[in-house]
């Protein structure tokens, strides 16, 4: 048994213990929070961008960065909407047509890193402002519910299947929103598939030294393109549960998922010290986004702190995952 | 010549983790003197030479200039004190995206005492006087430096490093990538460089070149001062003292075990650089053939043809009597042909991974069941075998890579290809950074595991190619020059053969001797 070492110790379990003494804090100044009800509620409020992190979790594997996945996400509302509500299909017609067309964003920013080797930053944010503009074009600008008027004068007479809003709303059992199980399921592939498989094993290989995949006979620029598809894939998901619960297609509601997904993503670094993009950290990351928004929300935290305290939680634990565990070896 | 040194190092020592790179070095410098320091890979020189540039601070012993003991922590401290370096990586020494004057003025551009806005006809204006040091008019000043060859780029940082005026002038294989013409360009200036007083040292590889260029030889093996020879001295001499007593037994020709009758590998008048003689080359079953040659001699330019990095200019390979064309490193791979790449770190080694994972990346299909799921069981199980088999120190197949020393992480890169069957395993300098024992033990194993696959073993060092070859081969410009069998290794020839100039490869009465001496 090797000696006890404190900063071993605090850069493997340091932030599931602060999780853990927050969690227990916001239970005994406010016991409301934690009822079944409001634990739920936690989950759904992360399941969106939480959803989203796990896809972009495979592009930072690779080191690489996708800034598209909300513009992409805020796509898939508006396509969503306007297939079943001005195009009267049907839910599941509509869930493929999205989700093919979060795969074509993807091979297209894959593409645009590999092929026209644009940087990735540079690619995807570009891509994320045509995605962005591309959402508004088909109902020239205006948010798509039943009724309303779209370009031509046409009132729009479709509406969001049941099913598909099952996907947002539905609860099982009257209790477990079916979106959290989405991301738990999501979640749990993307963890096999990381962890349990060779896809897994090359991602990490890629991000780890690109070179030495390739001089082990990696098709390197396969594989990333497959992680920017993967990733524009899961946001499209991302956002057919976000169309589903709220059961319109509101323009711009990327809002600040694109930064969520990303602050829970690199927040999962330092869950167990692992130093590297992980699904397990990526969703206990969002967990913690979540539980402590809800928390500070119940005791009174004003909304304009949100994003401060976001912010600061994401740099702490940055600093904690690279500033201790760097120097440490 | 003047008698006091203008910098004098002394008891110079360095260590970077367990291995002593520099013991107890001294060497004096002389203004108006040109010093040629000559020594093997890893004998130290680079590292004698960061010391004096000021690259390696923490370094053991004095450095005394102007009889002035002197600390030196950064390269701005040396080159207040006069001294200048022009490294051998040529892209380290120019700035690529911006022009050929903005680089051979970079010095005044980058002063405090520029004017704030910049001045650029008056920077053009400086390069211009610089270049003409170097007879370098000839170029496009307002090119960008990204878009004109190596050797111009090399041209510039000698240019630059000379404007300035320096006391001690450090080259460090100045000539490994300009032509000959522009070779005796720079040798013209260096010579009248040391005749006006500069102290000049010359790191080269060439030992035609220090023969005709230097006043005294110092010569570094295993970080210690192995000699010092004044004019007038012979390549023979300078070998000597290079190679010193041998540590390690070149092949016997009773150790020889390759079945000449079943040819593995053939080229067939294969081209892999534009413009040199296609090659001829039959591999035999059972064969370790080393390939040896300066750098820039055409070695990694044939390891990337036969590892399908690169496709060749013309010409066929075939394996096992069959057309071997292959498409991409993949192909290779599929096909038998593996590679231990040049420069562990950056090429072959996965940081974050556990040495198991390093060992079992390109064939991780051996370890997927249908559903791509990997078999961890199975991977522990053959990871475990070879740690054991290459005598890699670790404390288990699981341990990061990059808790093992340098030596031990080369044999676990050597065990990655060595794991399972193939047709041609190529070693690119495979011993760097290796310490004695490691490169023995993997050299052993090596031999010891052949079976009846081969393997091409590049090293620029003769040593490390002699001491597990059955075979050496040797390149020049890009031209088979020699070939010697085990038991009939010839060391100075061979080294002969590594430095000759280009005319003297293609005068064919010469080729034809020393051909015929050899083989």
């Amino acid at each position: 048994m090797k000696k006890f070492n404190i900063t071993d110790f605090s850069i493997k379990w340091g932030f599931l213990i602060v999780m853990g003494v927050l969690f227990t804090m916001f239970s005994i100044l406010e016991p409301a929070f934690i009822s079944a009800g409001n634990l739920f509620n936690i989950l759904l409020s992360v399941c969106i961008f939480g959803t989203m992190a796990l896809g972009e979790t495979f592009v930072l594997i690779t080191d690489g960065m996708d800034l598209s996945i909300g513009s992409t996400a805020a796509l898939s509302v508006m396509i969503s909407a306007y297939l079943m509500v001005v195009l009267e299909l049907g839910g599941l017609i509509t869930i493929f047509i999205v989700l093919g067309i979060g795969i074509a964003v993807g091979l297209l920013i894959g593409f645009l890193i590999v092929k026209v080797k644009i940087p990735d930053l540079l690619a995807t944010l570009g891509m994320m402002f045509l995605v962005q503009g591309l959402q508004y074009i088909p109902s020239g600008g205006l948010s798509i519910g039943r009724g309303a008027v779209i370009k031509n004068g046409r009132e729009a007479m479709g509406h969001f299947s049941e099913g598909f809003k099952y996907l947002g709303q539905g609860r099982i059992l009257k209790v477990i929103p079916v979106p959290v199980l989405i991301m738990l399921g999501v979640a749990i592939i993307v963890y096999i598939i990381l962890s349990k498989t060779k896809f897994g094993r090359i991602f990490y290989a890629i991000g780890g030294n690109p070179e030495a995949a390739r001089l082990v006979g990696v098709n390197v620029n396969k594989y990333k393109v497959i992680a920017y598809a993967s990733s524009s894939f899961i946001a499209s998901l991302a956002g057919i549960l976000l169309a589903a619960r709220v059961g319109r297609g509101d323009v711009g509601s990327q809002g600040t998922l694109l930064m969520d997904a990303i602050g829970a993503a690199l927040i999962g670094f330092a869950v167990l010290g692992a130093r590297k993009p992980n699904p397990f950290g990526t969703i206990v990351g969002a967990i913690f986004i979540g539980m402590l928004m809800n928390g500070l929300t119940m005791l009174s935290m004003q909304y304009f702190w949100q994003d401060f305290i976001k912010g600061s939680v994401l740099v702490a634990a940055l600093a904690f995952t690279f500033g201790i565990s760097k120097k440490h070896g | 010549m003047n008698k006091e040194p203008i910098v004098e190092v002394k008891n110079i020592g360095m260590s970077f983790g367990a291995t002593r790179a520099l013991d107890d070095v001294d060497f004096n410098f002389y203004p108006g003197e040109l010093l040629a320091l000559v020594g093997a890979n890893g004998a130290g020189k680079s590292t004698l030479i960061k010391i004096i540039c000021g690259y390696h601070s923490g370094y053991e012993g004095q450095i005394i200039i102007d009889n002035k003991e002197v600390d030196l922590n950064s390269p701005k401290e040396a080159y207040d004190y006069g001294i200048q370096t022009v490294h051998q990586i040529i892209n380290q020494g120019v700035i690529q995206t911006m022009t050929v004057a903005e680089n051979l003025a970079l010095e005044e551009m980058l002063s405090p005492d520029q004017p704030i806005l910049y001045n650029y006809p008056a920077i053009r204006k400086r390069a211009l006087e610089i270049a003409s040091l170097m007879d370098l008019d000839y170029l496009d000043m307002d090119a960008p430096v990204f878009s004109i060859p190596q050797s111009d780029r090399q041209m510039i940082s000698i240019a630059r490093a000379l404007a300035s005026n320096p006391k001690l002038l450090i080259l460090d294989e100045p000539t490994s990538s300009i032509s000959e013409k522009e070779a005796e360009r720079l040798f013209s200036t260096l010579l009248k460089l040391r005749d006006s007083g500069v102290s000049i040292v010359y790191v080269s590889h060439r030992l035609h070149e220090i023969t005709r260029l230097a006043d005294r030889v110092g010569v570094l093996r295993d970080g210690k001062v192995a000699g010092e020879l004044v004019v007038p001295f012979s390549v023979q001499n300078i070998v000597h003292a290079m190679v010193g007593d041998i540590e390690q037994e070149p092949v016997k020709k009773e150790d020889v075990k390759v079945n000449k009758n079943v040819v593995k590998l053939e080229l067939k008048d294969l081209v892999v650089q534009e413009g040199k003689p296609g090659l001829n080359l039959k591999i035999y079953e059972g064969e370790v053939l080393g390939l040896t040659g300066l750098i820039g001699a055409g070695k990694s330019e044939l390891a990337a043809v036969l590892f399908g990095d690169v496709k060749p200019i013309s010409g066929e390979m075939y394996i096992n009597g069959k057309l071997y064309e292959p498409e991409n490193i993949g192909a290779a791979i599929k096909k038998g042909i593996f590679m231990v790449p040049e420069d562990r770190n950056n090429n072959a080694v996965f940081p974050d991974f556990s040495i198991r994972q390093n060992i079992n990346m390109p064939f991780l299909d051996m370890f997927t069941n249908k559903a791509f799921v990997l078999n961890t069981r199975k991977e522990r199980k053959e990871a475990k075998r070879m740690v054991k088999a290459m005598t890699v120190k670790c404390e288990s197949e699981d341990s990061p890579i990059l808790s093992l020393s340098g030596g031990n992480q080369q044999k676990v890169i050597v065990a990655r290809w060595l794991m399972t069957q193939s047709n041609l395993v190529i070693l690119d300098e495979p011993f760097q950074g290796v310490d004695v024992k490691s490169r023995s033990e993997i050299g052993q194993y090596l031999r010891k595991n052949i079976g009846k696959s081969t393997a091409l073993v590049i090293a620029t060092d003769l040593d490390e190619v002699i001491d597990i070859s059955d075979r050496v081969i040797v390149f020049n410009h890009g031209v088979m020059v020699g070939e010697q069998e085990a038991g009939e290794i010839d060391k100075e020839k061979l080294i002969h053969l590594t430095s000759q100039t280009l005319e003297e490869i293609l005068e064919p009465g010469l080729v034809g001797n020393v051909t015929k001496g050899v083989v």
